[in-house]
């Protein structure tokens, strides 16, 4: 999941979009990075009761300190204060988009739960939840602040793309990331995603090399020795290679599409961006 | 397939087995009509709710559907329902609200929409407004009240599956595995999820940024209310909050009144009525919420037929007053003394509230908000639909 840098990034990252064209940021921008900073803390305290988290960000997770019913309901409580705040921006434009992300984070929590038996369907579904899960929020966030920026759809959908190619490349990195660095790093316990039975992209990729890794997947690892196995069957593939490949495709794609606006330093900066994202070690 | 029918067919997974248990706290309709005469339960007393409610669900046009079409359609509700299946056997609450959402779905389940349209009924069109015309009129109301009925029943059921998540490190050996606790949490968290990004888009689409306001500012209060349901240690110490009944009124606002209040102004503001027609619909949404929530909590004082075994929550109204009366350490008295190792005989507790002043003054009290919410309802033009909303107050403030 995000670091909140890279949310700060990327709340200024839609800023700057609109600077291209009126030189402030205006109140309802800001706005906006704060709502979609409120709805992604919902969901993931949601996700971390749903998990049965213990840490998060380097620190105990609501759920451990407060309990699971609290922890539901403050979840709860701060997308209510998200949407209010949503609401009195006045613009029921922006409503749709950023209401569109929760749908989309419910419905990405849900193909979580389910998997695909067909291998190349797999990888679909792989990339429809990193999609809803990830990168909806920071796709429709960067969407959201160029409507109450400028007038054209145009400029709206490279926003949209910009954002959706990013978050897409970001969760691949976490993905990455997950088997790469060690726990002190991330924050959280590595194999992290493989404990929940998670298949993710160099898994995926693994499993094209070592098939007998098809029937630890259908069973979620929930066999002992699974997730030791599966760690060792990725690290001996190219798995992580070919994710950190797609990775870096997602983030082309991102600056041809940011590359479309005028150039200034704020696009530069938004395509810096794109290189952090892929250069992150946690 | 329409949502009656689909919710019909969940009894089959949930394994129907005998009537299901009801907690104290969901509003159940059958225990309201039967508060009985003092001679007996009447036999009309069971028609007399039904009869007050299918003849409203006429008045409205057709019986209140639950959700909008699209959410029905989606995978996500078949992957609910088969996942709660897989709770048959544990004791994970998320059963019982299931079980009860099932099985209410018969006694009008949708109190609360059916009172959002009865009310945007009531009020009718605002005088002419242009940016009414271009809603769709159907029974007189506008498709976007009934939408917005349905978003108010999707909000309520979200909360009510999201109550019923367990902590887990208070679970004992009586709650059953682990693992089935854990799972349960899953899909109640998932469900109400489902259920609340379902009333966002919604509301979206209603393209009325007040409406949104309010209806998430509903949303807020509800969260609080049910909040302070759940710090109560009424469960494990026996002991009541040491709150007064001003206090217990604030707090049920917030869990009760709020989203019923806040729906029925809503539904005028999306008929673009002023500020004076849109408070009225605030107070009887307010004030009915608060006589029912104060109805329900009276059942266990006022129904006949009581078996001793059936507790009743320690923080109702009947409870709260009797405490104000008695002042806190006189009741805590009573409570310890009803205590036999360690467990609460609730049947020899509610004799001595009965034997107090709680249980005629949160009858009075139950009566004062029907009062209030009668007042409110006069400032609409006679009609069915008005008569239904009052009907529906005397319903719940029947005791005799």
């Amino acid at each position: 999941s995000q670091s909140p840098k890279v949310l700060g990034l990327q709340a200024r990252a839609c800023n700057c979009h609109c600077f291209l064209l009126i030189r402030h940021v205006q109140a309802s921008q800001r706005t906006i990075a704060l709502i979609a900073e409120m709805i992604h803390t919902a969901s993931l305290v949601h996700d971390d009761v749903i998990d049965d988290a213990s840490s998060r960000r380097g620190k105990h997770t609501v759920n451990k300190i407060w309990g699971e019913k609290k922890a539901v309901l403050a979840g709860d409580l701060i997308l209510s204060a998200a949407s209010i705040a949503l609401a009195r921006i006045g613009n029921t434009t922006v409503i749709s988009i950023l209401t569109q992300v929760i749908e989309d984070l419910v419905r990405g929590e849900f193909l979580q739960l389910g998997s695909k038996e067909n291998e190349n369907e797999r990888f679909a579904h792989y990339l429809e939840k990193t999609f809803k899960k990830t990168a909806s929020l920071i796709a429709n966030s960067c969407k959201a602040v160029s409507v109450l920026g400028c007038p054209d759809p145009v400029v709206h959908e490279i926003a949209y793309q910009y954002g959706k190619n990013i978050g897409i490349a970001f969760q691949l990195i976490d993905d990455v990331l997950d088997f790469t660095s060690c726990s002190d790093q991330m924050g959280k316990p590595t194999s992290a995603d493989l404990k929940l039975g998670l298949a993710t992209g160099p898994v995926l990729f693994a499993c094209q090399q070592f098939p007998e890794m098809n029937a630890m997947i259908m069973r979620r690892f929930s066999l002992p020795g699974d997730v030791d196995r599966a760690r060792q069957y990725v690290l001996q593939s190219d798995g992580v290679q070919q994710t950190t490949y797609l990775a870096q495709q997602y983030c082309h794609e991102a600056i041809r599409e940011i590359s479309k606006l005028r150039p200034s330093p704020e696009r530069d900066a938004l395509i810096q961006l794109s290189e952090i994202v892929l250069t992150r070690d946690k | 397939m329409n949502l009656r029918q689909l919710l019909f067919r969940l009894p089959l997974y949930l394994g129907a087995s005998g009537s299901p248990r009801r907690l104290w706290w969901s509003p159940s309709f059958d225990t309201i009509f039967s508060v009985g005469s003092w001679r007996g339960q009447s036999s009309k007393s069971p028609a007399h709710w039904n009869q007050v409610v299918s003849e409203a669900e006429k008045i409205v046009g057709y019986p209140t559907s639950f959700m909008s079409l699209r959410c029905l359609l989606s995978d996500e509700l078949s992957n609910i329902a088969m996942q709660v299946r897989k709770l048959v056997g544990t004791q994970h609450p998320l059963l019982t609200t299931a079980r009860g959402l099932v099985y209410d779905s018969q006694n009008s389940l949708q109190l609360r929409g059916l009172v959002v349209l009865l009310i945007s009924k009531a009020a009718g069109p605002s005088s002419g407004n242009a940016s009414c015309q271009n809603y769709d009129m159907v029974s007189g109301i506008y498709s976007c009240q009934r939408s917005l009925a349905e978003i108010t029943e999707l909000i309520h059921t979200a909360l009510l599956v999201h109550r019923g998540i367990v902590n887990l490190n208070e679970l004992q050996s009586s709650d059953g595995p682990l693992k089935d606790m854990q799972f349960g949490n899953k899909i109640a968290i998932l469900s109400g999820d489902f259920l609340l990004a379902n009333a966002c888009n919604g509301l979206a689409l209603l393209q009325n940024t007040k409406v949104v306001e309010l209806l998430a500012s509903a949303l807020m209060d509800l969260v609080q209310g049910v909040y302070h349901e759940n710090s109560t240690s009424a469960k494990e110490n026996y002991i009541t909050d040491d709150i007064g009944i001003s206090t217990w009124k604030e707090q049920t606002f917030l869990s009760h009144g709020a989203l019923l209040a806040k729906s029925c102004q809503a539904a005028m503001e999306l008929a673009k009525h002023d500020a004076e027609v849109q408070n009225m619909a605030f107070q009887y949404g307010k004030h009915m919420a608060m006589s029912h929530k104060i109805n329900s909590d009276l059942q266990p004082f006022t129904k006949e037929k009581t078996g001793d075994s059936m507790t009743f929550n320690l923080n109702s109204a009947p409870v709260v007053l009797h405490q104000e009366f008695l002042g806190r350490d006189l009741w805590i008295k009573q409570i310890r003394e009803a205590q036999e190792k360690g467990r609460l005989d609730y049947g020899k507790l509610r004799e001595r509230i009965k034997a107090g002043k709680g249980v005629t003054s949160a009858i009075d009290l139950c009566r004062y908000h029907g009062n209030k919410a009668l007042e409110a309802l006069e400032s609409f033009p006679p009609s069915e639909a008005r008569s239904a909303l009052e009907n529906i107050v005397f319903a719940v403030t029947r005791f005799s």
